[in-house]
This record gives structure tokens, C-alpha cells and sequence, in this order.
């Protein structure tokens, strides 16, 4: 079975489409996560695949399916962003050979195919439907609820791993070569030569800041109230490694990575896989947990004009998402109980819930709003499930999170100041990312 | 000339050990990951060794990329009264805060370490120089 990549068409990039067709129709049930670790130790037993299959199986058993009925999966084959295998290398073949391989010994170590995981979870008896949608889970996500909603599959898992290697990220493998292919090493972190990967993300926050009279030292109780979440997220990797509340103090005082990004204001990568079991809403009434619906997916594809987007760009963007999040479900801002708008930049995340137009903010007044209570027991909460910045660099926290506030499993973290009906989630760029919202009910 | 005493032989050095200190104040700032054994990944100096060097009355304590509040915690969490917990970028902050003859960074890393210690004017040792503590010679 050859898998491909999700065809333009089951994405919603524009506005004017209306109520998603399948609003209401395909549920998130079940969730699974592998621990987290900061690198690979070399170990078979602790590679992406193995921490790919664990995260599955969990999935599984958590909504309480027979995995003969599963029928679909979906996943992201590009498992980091800056932890590329340095070319001649040795591959250890031992490890290779733990498992069921592929013809790409690096298959389940630093790159993951849908052939992979069939060959080495021998109870995936009759999947039919695999599918890539690359980038991120927020991406694999909309191709998943996509392909439930059409018929192509009726029970299908969703996956999102991430490898890390030894070494510093984005200074080995492709990033450290003394050539690479068209305008690779333009783009924010990819090379050895280039600028940090958030310095992008930098500059439209200083003129952010300039255009409103704003600060970054403003971001502080974001970041705290970020890691405060992320430290009640048992799956997290802060929450399980080093429990460490993230004060002001800490943050005004890391050292600028790009300024005005400073160290904190980055995520930390690490090892980790998330997996969620999507069905049809009415097979989802007779599993093991609370059904989440999904009412919409949406997905934003700007361009920019230059190099590095414009603040002007971005706002555009982002406002142009929020429209699309909200006309495909059917809702408005004020239907929202909470958001989950991805922040692995920080410094971005202002961008993501000023489009959506949050509890009615307008462009320039996310700084102010995080000086109030944006706590989980609060009537605004930002982000409750502390992202990346407070968790580490999984993009799926935030979806994860969503649906344990939904089902009532968030524990420590959930929701007391609101009652968790309709959230929203997704990313990763305000430029470009996908999109979901998240209901207690179909309609 | 009768041999000294142990009990002179301690004096006479308890009193050039002081007359040491006062001429010849030293710091060392320590990295954390990959340097010291609680550090992630650990590294070979123990935190043993960072009490013996605070007890010899050298001014200790930490420049990290780990959060202030944390170098606290760890300092606090094994007992060693540290002089300053700081970000990595904060060397010369220390410089300016302590008087000492002599002042020392140790950590793992080219960039993070040597090169922000020599900047701000400290001589560096990387963590398998520092192990036989090369200040008490």
C-alpha cells in the first residue's frame, strides 16, 4: 500500500466555503501518548517508532477498540524540524533490525512511514486508508477528520512523532552543509549560517510592540502561566523531567536568543509521540470514552512577499483564519470556551487568538489581556494546556489537551472557570497551519 | 631548631590560608548541564567538589541557561551556600558584583561557555580540567 500525501482538496483554505459538511460527523474518542525524553539514548527499545507504537496502542486501548476495526491511519512521516541525521553517518543496523523495517534503515529512527508502523503493529490487521499530512499533528489532524467525514475510513489513528538526537538542533545533517539546494538557508533556522529559527517570529513582535506600545517583558505571565499548565500536564516533558515553575524573574532575566525572542520564549525539543483514534460520531457513541466532536477543520496557507512576513501580513492572516475557523463551524468568538493556539514561538501566540478575535480582542490587545487572569480557573483562560513552551516540542499539547478538557480528563488542568464546550486548536505559524474546533456536541 | 608541632604546623597554616584568602579572593561560576552531576546530561564534577571548593571559602556559584529559580533550587536542594545564580549571558554582572583576584567559568560548552567566559573576563576550565581542582594549587 503506497501512502501519499493528502490531495489540496480535503483542506479548507479559503473563505466563503460555509458549514464544513461533516460538521458534527467525526469524533475524537480516544488518546495516547509515549513518555517523554529530551534525546534518543541509541536504544532500540527508545527510538521514535518504538515511542510511535506505544503512543498507538494507548490510543487504542483508551477508546476501547478492537484495533481489527480500525481501518485508517494518518500520520506525519517528517519527525523533526532540526534533528537531521548527519549524512555518512553509521546506522546502527542492530537497532534497524529490532524492528520490521522498510527499505530506509532510518525509517522509525529519524523519519517515519505509514508502511513502518503496519509492519510492526502485526494487530493493525485491516487498515485500508493511510494518508501524510505533513508538518505537524495539527495538519494530520485535518486530513484525518477530513477522510472519517468522506468515507475513506471509519475508525482511523491519528499519529505525531518526534525524534531528537544528540548534538544541538539545526547543526547537523542538512543544516551544516556547505551547500544546500535553492533558498533553504533563507528560512529561520534551517542552516549553521543562517539566523535562529525564531528570529522571524522576533521581528514581527518588535513591531508589534512598536505599533501598539507594547513590551516584551509584558509577555511574563503568558510564559508563567504557560509552564504553570504545562507542570499539571502529566504527559509533559517539564511535568515529568524538571518541575519547574517558570517565574518572571527567570524570564526577564534568559539571555536573547533573537532578540527581542529570548531563550524561554523557544521550545525545548525532545522525544514524543501523541496518538488519537478519530471515528464517525455514531460508531463514537458505543466507545470507551466521551465523544469530541469536530465541527470544523480550517487551514491557513498565506504568502508573503518577502523573506520573512510582515506584521501586516500576519494580522491579515490570521484574521482571515479566524473568520474560516468560525464560518466552517458555524459559530462566533463568543461560542468559545477556551483556546489552544499553538506557541512554539511564544512570541506568536498573540497573533494566533487576536485573528480569532478572543474574547473580543482586536490586533495590539493580547499583551494587555495576559496582565489579567488568564488562568484555568479563570473566565479567560489562555491556552490551559501550556503549549509547547510548557511542555516541550510535541505541536499536539494543545489538541490533546482540548479534547481531555471536553471529555472531562484534564485533571489538575481542567477548566473551572468556564464550562469546556467548544474550544479551539491548532497551528503552527500564523502564516501557515491547519486548524480544529472541538465541540461537547455535534451541532 | 625543635620540629614544630602539629598543633603550630596547623596554625602556621590556617594563617597563610587566611593571608591567601584575603590576598587572593577567588570565584568559580559553574555551568550546570554537562558539567555538574545533577546537570542534564550530567556531567563529572560533583556537587561534593563544589562544597569542598565553597568550604575552602571560595566564592561559588552557577551560570546557566537553566532558570534562576532553578540554579536555586538545585544549590539549596544539597545544602551549598552559593554566592550567585545567574543566566549564561551574566558573567559580567558577576564580575561587577564580587571582588576577587581571580575568576573562573566552568562548563561543557564552546560557545555558551568559553567563549561568553572569555569575554567577560574570566579564565575558563572545561569540566575534566576543572575535576582536580586546578584554583587550590
Amino acid at each position: 500500500m503506497t501512502t501519499e500525501n493528502a490531495p489540496a482538496s480535503m483542506y479548507r483554505t479559503t473563505e466563503g466555503l460555509g458549514v464544513w459538511e461533516h460538521k458534527g460527523k467525526v469524533a475524537a474518542v480516544g488518546i495516547g501518548h509515549s513518555p517523554t525524553t529530551r534525546r534518543w539514548d541509541g536504544t532500540a527499545e527508545n527510538t521514535m517508532g518504538a515511542n510511535s507504537i506505544f503512543a498507538l496502542r494507548q490510543a487504542i486501548a483508551d477508546a476501547g477498540v478492537d484495533p481489527a476495526d480500525i481501518d485508517g491511519l494518518v500520520l506525519d512521516p517528517v519527525t523533526t524540524t532540526g534533528a537531521h541525521w548527519p549524512p555518512g553517518q553509521e546506522i546502527p543496523m542492530d537497532v534497524v533490525n529490532h524492528w520490521n523495517s522498510t527499505d530506509d534503515p532510518l525509517d522509525g529512527i529519524a523519519k517515519l512511514s505509514a508502511e513502518w508502523i503496519l509492519k510492526n503493529m502485526p494487530e493493525l490487521t485491516n487498515v485500508k486508508f493511510t494518508m501524510y499530512g505533513q508538518g505537524c499533528m495539527s495538519h494530520a489532524i485535518v486530513v484525518a477528520a477530513q477522510a472519517v467525514g468522506e468515507g475513506r475510513t471509519h475508525t482511523c489513528l491519528v499519529l505525531k512523532s518526534w525524534h531528537n538526537l544528540e548534538g544541538r538542533y539545526n547543526q547537523s545533517g542538512v543544516s551544516a552543509q556547505d551547500e544546500v539546494p535553492g533558498s533553504f538557508a533563507l528560512a529561520p533556522g534551517r542552516t549553521l549560517w543562517g539566523a535562529p529559527g525564531s528570529y522571524g517570529t522576533a521581528l514581527q513582535f518588535a513591531e508589534y510592540c512598536r505599533k501598539y506600545g507594547k513590551s516584551h517583558d509584558m509577555m511574563a505571565p503568558f510564559m508563567a502561566n504557560s509552564r504553570r499548565n504545562g507542570l499539571l500536564f502529566p504527559e509533559g516533558y517539564w511535568a515529568q523531567h524538571r518541575p519547574e515553575q517558570l517565574t518572571a524573574e527567570d524570564y526577564l532575566n534568559a539571555r536573547w536568543i533573537a532578540k527581542p525572542a529570548n531563550l524561554f520564549d523557544n521550545d525545548i525539543p525532545i522525544m514524543v509521540s501523541g496518538a488519537y483514534l478519530f471515528t464517525t460520531a455514531e460508531r463514537a457513541k458505543d466507545m470507551k470514552q466521551k465523544p469530541v466532536y469536530i465541527l470544523n477543520h480550517a487551514s491557513s496557507r498565506g504568502a508573503q512577499r518577502s523573506v520573512l512576513p510582515t506584521l501586516d501580513e500576519v494580522e491579515k492572516e490570521t484574521a482571515e483564519t479566524g473568520r474560516k475557523i468560525y464560518e466552517g463551524a458555524g459559530i462566533t468568538a463568543a461560542d468559545l470556551s477556551f483556546e489552544n493556539m499553538y506557541d512554539g514561538f511564544a512570541l506568536f501566540h498573540q497573533f494566533h487568538i487576536e485573528g480569532l478575535r478572543y474574547r473580543g480582542m482586536q490586533n495590539g490587545d493580547a499583551l494587555d489581556f495576559y496582565q489579567k487572569d488568564i488562568s484555568i480557573e479563570g473566565p479567560d483562560p489562555v491556552l490551559p494546556s501550556g503549549g509547547n513552551i510548557g511542555s516541550g516540542r510535541s505541536r499536539f499539547w494543545m489538541h490533546t489537551d482540548s479534547i481531555q478538557q471536553i471529555q472531562g480528563r484534564a485533571g489538575a488542568r481542567a477548566l473551572t472557570g468556564v464550562k469546556p464546550e467548544i474550544g479551539v486548536s491548532g497551528g503552527p505559524m500564523p502564516m501557515g497551519g491547519n486548524f480544529t474546533v472541538w465541540s461537547a456536541t455535534p451541532d | 631548631m625543635p620540629l614544630p608541632t602539629k598543633k603550630f604546623e596547623t596554625a602556621r597554616f590556617q594563617s597563610r590560608y587566611e593571608e591567601r584568602l584575603t590576598r587572593l579572593a577567588i570565584l568559580i561560576s559553574f555551568d550546570i548541564d554537562g558539567t555538574l552531576e545533577v546537570g542534564d546530561p550530567p556531567g563529572v564534577l560533583t556537587m561534593e567538589l563544589v562544597r569542598k571548593t565553597q568550604e575552602a571559602g571560595i566564592l561559588v556559584g552557577s551560570c546557566s541557561d537553566r532558570p534562576i529559580s532553578g540554579q536555586r533550587a538545585i544549590w539549596e536542594q544539597h545544602g551549598i551556600a552559593y554566592d550567585f545564580a545567574v543566566s549564561k549571558h551574566q558573567l559580567p554582572d558577576v564580575k561587577e558584583r564580587f571582588e576577587a583576584e581571580a575568576y573562573y567559568h566552568i562548563g561543557d560548552r564552546e560557545d555558551l561557555d568559553r567563549q561568553y567566559a572569555l569575554a567577560a573576563g574570566f579564565e575558563f576550565f572545561w569540566p575534566d580540567e576543572a575535576v582536580s581542582e586546578p584554583w587550590l594549587k
